[in-house]
């Protein structure tokens, strides 16, 4: 999807685009941090026919509701903000590794000095899963350290 | 407008003093008059300034009930209301938005001058008003009023529509104009001779360049400084440096609302944004006083006979904007029904045609500017809003 960005001077930034049903959509985040989501008319490409104002809590209660891919957004942000932070998903094998164990099983802070910061599971997420959860086939882990402790960490997830 | 003004004024209650009560009193009738007549523009869904301007008439020389003792608190509140009105719209642009403003709509810009100003500045001439008179006239008729547009864009949901940019872009070349035009009108208005004329224009253009650059290169900084994590020291902290400023400025002949603006300008980020949801409410209670006073200024008995020419200049002003708008969104690629909704939505003057009004009136320069403004502008505000309105499909009848 391509998203075009243009400035609204004394209000902030648009960004429109045009979904892969053909909807023509645009969100205009304000400075003050509020966002509205804007539905373009079909006959008249320039004009808005709905807005919906969304506070700062509002907009990222949507953005998870929108789906996991946000975070990866984010966190390819963060990639590119911080040098030396490494991250990366690792999705859980059907057996093996630490499929059916617990974090505190693997002991991958102690072995490698990365974290597991996240695991989403189907449709929900599940921010930092303490020493006792448990790894099912299909998790989506979320591992960040230094380069060498993520991919050591993912042998470990990986088996 | 001039420091003159606000020291004589000053210095008023001290020589010929009305009591202390009657001041206080009258300064009541006249907020309450602007509250009473506000909540009446809200119910019918128009813009404040034009029913402040009537209550000036009312309230003024000539008037239903002439007021007297509070002139010249009003007068000061007045100066304080522009000071604001102009701080604040430098606020809502970032120096960014200026030189991108500039940058992408500089063409649409060049129409904008030719097809506003020219009118106005012909249409002083023919009136047999001196060319100086003529030049604010030219004012008058070119700068739509952001902050009725402003309120209207986001009042009818287009903040999100594509032509938008295009309306503000332009919005921001108007007020970056007037911000190197006010300095020079100032000089004139002063009536030096050429070579002083020239000097001093020169010096003004200067201080605007001087804080242009401030705002672009050291615009972080100053901001840096400035900010306190108490709403309170924030507070006293800029309007303290807002009124120096514009008191340094008007001192030099660059006009204290252009000095304000540039300030507005400086300051950016965090600094901005504080302000930004601070000082608004003091802005609307002396802006008010601002518009009531420039009403109080004007006979009423004066008006009738700028009527029609005043009208007529509105309807070429009307012409005039909605080209304007017309061809600044063609030139930005929008179809048609949005360059026609661009086109009405700058109709609208306001607040900074009477500021520049107010210039002349304070100087004396033309008895009938004043009427004329007052009466352009009452018919613009309300007309404004109505044509903008009218394009707006979805709420069509």
């Amino acid at each position: 999807m391509e998203i075009f960005e243009t400035k609204v001077p004394g209000i902030g930034v648009r960004y429109e685009f045009t979904t892969e049903a053909g909807d023509r959509a645009g969100v205009v985040i304000r400075r003050d941090g509020t966002r509205d989501i804007v539905i373009y008319d079909p006959q008249d490409a320039d004009a808005a026919i709905g807005t919906i104002e969304l506070s700062e809590g509002d907009a990222a209660a949507i953005a998870e509701l929108l789906g996991g891919t946000t975070i990866t957004v984010r966190l390819e942000q963060l990639r590119h903000d911080v040098e030396g932070l490494a991250i990366d998903w690792v999705v859980m094998p059907e057996t093996g590794g630490l499929t059916d164990l617990t974090i505190a099983d693997g002991k991958i802070r102690t072995r490698t000095s990365a974290s597991v910061v996240a695991v989403v599971r189907g449709d929900h997420a599940v921010p930092g899963p303490g020493p006792s959860f448990e790894f099912l086939a299909g998790d989506q882990v979320l591992v960040m350290g230094d380069a060498d402790a993520v991919a050591e960490a993912t042998r470990i997830l990986t088996g | 407008m001039r420091s003159e003004v606000l020291i004589a004024s000053v210095g008023m209650p001290l020589a010929a003093p009305p009591s202390v009560g009657d001041v206080l009193i009258e300064l009541g009738l006249v907020l309450l008059v602007l509250a009473l007549l506000g909540r009446l523009a809200q119910r019918i869904g128009i813009s404040s300034i034009p029913l402040y301007l009537l209550g000036g008439l009312a309230l003024g020389k000539g008037g239903i009930i002439p007021l007297r003792a509070g002139d010249d608190f009003i007068a000061v509140g007045a100066e304080i209301g522009v000071v604001l009105l102009l701080l604040l719209l430098g606020l809502e642009y970032s120096p960014e938005d200026l030189r991108d403003g500039l940058r992408s709509t500089w063409r649409a810009g060049v129409v904008d001058v030719a097809a506003n100003a020219l009118p106005g500045f012909a249409a002083g001439l023919i009136l047999g008003w001196t060319p100086t008179a003529s030049l604010l006239l030219a004012g008058i008729t070119y700068i739509s009023s952001s902050g009725i547009i402003a309120r209207l864009l986001s009042d009818m949901d287009r903040i999100g529509n594509r032509e938008t940019p295009v309306i503000l872009s332009l919005l921001v070349m108007e007020d970056v104009i007037t911000a190197f035009v006010l300095p020079v009108i100032a000089v004139l208005l002063v009536g030096a001779t050429l070579a002083q004329g020239a000097l001093a224009a020169g010096v003004a253009i200067g201080v605007v360049l001087l804080a242009f650059y401030v705002a672009f290169r050291l615009s972080a900084r100053v901001s840096r400084a400035i900010h306190s994590r108490s709403r309170e020291l924030l507070l006293l902290t800029v309007l303290g440096i807002t009124f120096l400023v514009a008191g340094l400025a008007d001192a030099v002949q660059v006009s204290a609302a252009v000095g304000a603006f540039l300030l507005g300008v400086t300051l950016s980020g965090q600094v901005a944004d504080e302000v930004r949801s601070l000082l608004p409410p003091f802005r609307d209670v002396f802006g008010g006083l601002f518009f009531v006073f420039f009403g109080m200024q004007v006979d009423p008995r004066t008006l009738p006979p700028v009527l029609l020419p005043a009208i007529a200049l509105a309807c070429v002003g009307v012409a005039s904007k909605v080209a304007t708008g017309y061809i600044a969104a063609a030139i930005a690629g929008i179809g048609r029904a949005g360059r026609w909704r661009a086109g009405y939505a700058l109709v609208p003057r306001g607040e900074f045609s009477i500021v520049i009004a107010g210039l002349g009136v304070a100087a004396g320069v033309e008895p009938r500017l004043g009427p004329f403004a007052a009466a352009y502008v009452l018919a613009l505000a309300v007309a404004g809003p109505i044509l903008m309105r009218a394009t707006d499909r979805r709420r069509a009848p």
